[in-house]
């Protein structure tokens, strides 16, 4: 793609001189402007904080070194929130993908199935996630939601089960969500990358006698890697980030067993007010996602390039 | 495209019945919803899968309070918004995918912020609308969301400006337009499927959005519907039945923008592979 356009004559070298470069800047300001409100200002401001006694009414009121982060790494409660917040996005994020690759790969066998099917299968991504986590509330609502009602039906008596009340399965039932509403996305983009394969390609391999995953191995895969690569990325992050779902499921209980390091620092900040720790937590989080990231984001740079 | 083999006639037999399944997992809980929707106080914890007994009272209720208020607010927000990003995204697409502008500095950042969680964000992005007056309104909260998602935006339509023949825009400047000119009559018209696609997928993003929502619009009369949604929960003994009805309710205009829109929708978010 790069390769294409950079052979073509650009618009900007040679003939067309200054006036041209200035309206090239002028066209492309909005968008450094947003960049600058919304990501290098609050960055600045975060920096700033992690290194001051902070308050949510009087930021920067000393500088204080490193003590936040002292504080917070010495607070096991934090320092567990990352663990399980790393945890909880690596598991979900590989099953969502298991999921999503193996509906897309359906989708595109399936030949009959239309566009109803696809839009009715894309329609958890589209629901805003403070539904997704009533929906599953009420799934889960021990005194006669949708879980325990057909539990009673198969005929499991006995202690009433409240998956959101357990300190084990609070936090995979938050999961179970979680995947419901993000593996249509991961679907859609297999499933379009899976349409752009050559179709001869597949027919010249299934006449060679290749099938089952004997053809998926050769053929199919080598062709989505990139994009599974891809779309993993995408998915791991924005697990890390999940808020909304345990916010609205659990408020990080029972205990702490649901709390992720986004709840950590809304609570930190806009609840006990200290912008300061909470800037810390949101730095030395940023360097955790950076280091699981980064290995994911080269392998997504490999596959596809290959 | 005859595949008469057995096996294969096997595997899509086993492809119908995944697909059968995903169907299942995914509307059994919508449809769960709308059940309760429609149960009665007691009936919520009674465990019964279905009401004898609709309350449509429940919608009724819902409808007299203010989740009709907060679904215009998202609307407002949402569409606002949208529409800014477009404008802010479009010409920085169409820069950096013709002339490279920003450079490789400007491609690698462009993302960088959507890593982080933004909740400490939010205490700055609260000042600076204090500053300007704009805390608390919709329209404060729709300009936070055009900022917010131009990056997003400018990714996604970067791929639409690239795959049109560049031709046209060398016959154009041949004949005299400018920069603002291009992108104005040859552009803009030319992209317009690709802008409404990435346009829908913005404005979902607003409707949905809740960390932002719940810190910049306090006051009632600005609420959008998720933070009006979540308040429901603030009741010493909630009603899910009400809670149900509500979430309904608000998921009604996403859906409807998804029948509506599906081609646009879809082909949006998969760069125009699948329509």
């Amino acid at each position: 793609m790069a390769d294409a356009t950079s052979v073509r004559p650009r618009l900007s070298s040679g003939l067309v001189p200054r006036r041209q470069a200035w309206a090239h800047r002028l066209v492309i300001s909005p968008t450094v402007l947003s960049i600058v409100v919304l990501g290098l200002y609050p960055l600045l401001f975060i920096l700033a904080a992690a290194f001051s006694d902070s308050t949510l009414g009087k930021p920067f009121r000393d500088w204080v070194g490193t003590e936040n982060f002292e504080l917070v790494l010495a607070d096991g409660d934090i320092v567990a929130s990352f663990a399980r917040t790393v945890l909880y996005a690596l598991a979900i994020s590989i099953v969502s993908v298991i999921l999503g690759v193996v509906i897309a790969l359906s989708l595109e066998r399936a030949t009959r199935s239309g566009s109803v099917v696809r839009t009715v299968l894309l329609l958890p991504l589209i629901t805003p996630p403070v539904v997704v986590g009533t929906l599953w509330k009420l799934v889960f609502n021990p005194g006669g939601g949708l879980l325990d009602t057909l539990l009673r039906g198969v005929g499991v008596e006995g202690a009433s089960v409240a998956p959101l009340s357990s300190t084990f399965w609070a936090l995979p039932a938050i999961g179970l969500a979680d995947v419901w509403q993000w593996t249509p996305l991961i679907t859609l983009l297999v499933y379009a990358a899976l349409l752009t394969q050559d179709g001869a390609v597949t027919e010249a391999a299934a006449l060679d006698g290749a099938h089952g995953f004997g053809l998926f191995r050769h053929i199919t895969w080598p062709a989505i890697a990139g994009t599974v690569a891809a779309v993993f990325f995408v998915r791991l992050v924005i697990a890390l980030k999940v808020f909304d779902l345990v916010f609205i499921m659990t408020s990080g209980g029972p205990g702490q067993a649901s709390t992720t390091t986004s709840y950590v620092i809304y609570q930190v900040a806009l609840k006990e007010f200290d912008v300061g720790r909470a800037s810390a937590i949101t730095l030395l989080f940023a360097v955790i996602v950076t280091l699981i990231t980064l290995p994911v984001a080269a392998l997504t740079r490999k596959l596809s390039h290959d | 495209m005859t595949r008469p083999t057995s096996a294969l006639r096997h595997r899509s037999v086993l492809a119908y019945a995944v697909l059968g399944l995903a169907l299942l997992v995914t509307l059994v809980p919508l449809a769960y919803l709308f059940s309760v929707s429609l149960m009665g106080r007691d009936e919520t914890v009674s465990g019964i899968l279905f009401t004898p007994d609709p309350q449509w009272s429940n919608w009724g209720d819902v409808l007299g309070s203010n989740i009709p208020l907060a679904i215009g607010n998202s609307l407002l927000s949402a569409l606002g918004g949208a529409l800014l990003t477009l404008v802010i995204a479009l010409p920085g697409a169409w820069a950096i995918a013709r002339f490279r502008a920003g450079g490789r500095t400007l491609g690698a950042t462009l993302m960088s912020p959507w890593l982080l969680p933004p909740i400490v964000a939010v205490v700055p992005l609260l000042t600076l609308l204090r500053i300007l007056g704009l805390n608390n309104t919709v329209l404060g909260l729709a300009l936070v969301y055009a900022f917010a998602n131009a990056p997003v935006a400018v990714w996604l339509l970067e791929g639409f400006v690239r795959r049109l023949p560049i031709e046209i825009e060398e016959a154009a400047t041949i004949d005299g337009a400018g920069s603002f000119r291009t992108l104005l009559s040859i552009i803009a018209p030319l992209l317009a499927p690709s802008l409404v696609a990435v346009g829908i997928i913005v404005a979902i993003l607003n409707y949905n959005e809740f960390l932002l929502a719940t810190f910049l619009t306090q006051s009632a009369d600005a609420q959008t519907f998720p933070v009006a949604l979540s308040l429901f929960y603030g009741d010493r003994t909630p009603h899910f039945g009400k809670i149900a009805a509500a979430s309904f309710i608000g998921v009604i205009p996403v859906f409807a923008a998804a029948v509506f829109f599906q081609r646009w929708l879809v082909g949006g978010l998969t760069g125009g592979a699948v329509r």
